[in-house]
């Protein structure tokens, strides 16, 4: 077995000295799914974690103003299973999906935003509901869309002495959402988010075939370009395919996904 | 290096240690309490093979702290049996023939008893759903499906 390099754990009695521990250098660490593995192949070296999962402040899922807030050390498996989570179109479909059950049941959905893995379908479908990211420091706090927030590939607006503390998905009444993705391996090749609100704006997200999910927003009366969208995408050339393939299963899946519109929510 | 004191259940007995924040689960089940039924393979979270339970939830103890087992209960497949009496479900693995090599093994019977504990009647379909994340590279998996199948047959028999 290889060993994990040593660190120190830090056990925080309330978020003000989580706060000042991660001012201090410690790395902010939850259900540690990913933290863990790129510390055991030597990608990071941090010298402290503190450990958030025991900070009440940071756990659990709520209704708040408008929006279900998601705390940060919420796994996938709560979020899935919350009551709040059901005012969320396709959350408990795309949450359940995540990993295998081991991973669902210890990963929280703040650490994969902030992992920014770029096939991530947890942060396609919240770019395309247009959710935002809390951040706290010692100094105060600022809220970021998520398409602020996710800056390219594992590195995100976050500033070593910030944690985020939460995720807002906005609450809309008469909103619909499908999600499609085309997958052969472990991670998909494309994943497409489409979010159509009542007001008939339109957003579709574009996961894992680039950088960062892309957002594009049709107004309402606009038909949604899927071949604009194939054109315009982003597209990283990796062992799932190249340039123009990516492009062609986007413009498939994007256009798929949008029929799904009118028939799921 | 600091350490941390852990209080935990592993199997219904009550241990506590001192471990250094980076042992994992596994390492501490395996090196500390010489409980060598969870098995290492990917470390990666990927093949279930360390697969435990933590309050009754599945972990990949390759990738848990132990310092996270603090005021936990920790079941492993040591756990399952009653004496010399196997569980239901190693029955099952067993008379359907879903070992081979058996490196595989405790990981699919832990998993198998975390699905039963939260749906004690699943359809082929939801076992193979949950079973995505555990590898087997001897059996094929149909022996293993069926066995599932059979441990929940068993379990809802003894209720």
């Amino acid at each position: 077995m290889s060993v994990l390099p040593p660190f120190d754990l830090v056990r925080p009695a309330n978020l003000a000295e989580a706060l000042s521990a991660v001012a201090d250098g410690a790395t902010p660490y939850a259900g540690g799914t990913e933290l863990l593995l790129a510390m055991r192949a030597g990608l990071l070296r941090p010298a402290a974690l503190v450990d958030l999962k025991t900070l009440p402040e940071l756990s659990g899922v709520s209704l708040v103003d408008d929006h279900v807030r998601i705390g940060a050390t919420v796994t996938h498996r709560q979020a899935r299973t919350a009551p709040e989570g059901a005012h969320i179109p396709q959350l408990s479909n795309v949450l359940g999906r995540v990993g295998n059950p081991r991973v669902r049941a210890v990963g929280t959905l703040v650490g994969n935003l902030c992992f920014a893995e770029p096939k991530s379908d947890v942060a396609t479908l919240l770019a395309a509901l247009d959710a935002r990211v809390e951040l706290a420091s010692t100094s105060g706090g600022r809220t970021l869309r998520l398409r602020e927030f996710l800056l390219g590939p594992y590195t995100t607006a976050r500033s070593d002495d910030e944690l985020v503390r939460a995720i807002l998905i906005p609450v809309r009444s008469g909103r619909l959402a499908a999600y499609g993705k085309f997958q052969t391996m472990e991670r998909p090749t494309v994943s497409v988010a489409a979010v159509k609100e009542a007001d008939g704006t339109t957003r579709i997200a574009v996961g894992a075939v680039g950088p960062v999910p892309q957002v594009f927003e049709f107004p309402p009366g606009e038909r949604p370009d899927c071949d604009g969208i194939a054109c315009e995408v982003e597209v990283t050339p990796d062992f799932t395919g190249g340039d123009a393939f990516k492009r062609h299963i986007t413009r498939h899946i994007a256009s798929s996904t949008l029929s799904d519109l009118g028939t799921r929510s | 290096m600091s350490t941390v004191t852990i209080d935990t259940f592993v199997n219904g007995q009550r241990v506590t240690r001192q471990v250094a924040p980076r042992m994992t689960l596994a390492e501490f089940l395996r090196d500390d309490l010489g409980l060598t039924g969870t098995k290492v393979s990917c470390e990666m979270q990927v093949c279930g093979a360390c697969t435990v339970l933590i309050d009754d939830m599945p972990v990949s103890a390759c990738t848990y702290l132990a310092a996270d087992a603090d005021s936990r209960r920790i079941t492993t497949v040591e756990g399952l049996a009653h004496g010399d009496e196997l569980h239901p479900i190693q029955a099952a693995f067993v008379e359907n023939f879903a070992i081979q090599c058996g490196f595989c093994t405790p990981g699919f019977v832990m998993m198998t008893a975390a699905l039963l504990a939260e749906n004690p009647a699943p359809t082929a379909e939801e076992v193979a759903e949950y079973m995505d994340g555990n590898i087997c590279r001897c059996t094929g998996y149909k022996p293993i499906l069926s066995a599932v199948l059979d441990a929940a047959e068993r379990l809802r028999g003894t209720e």
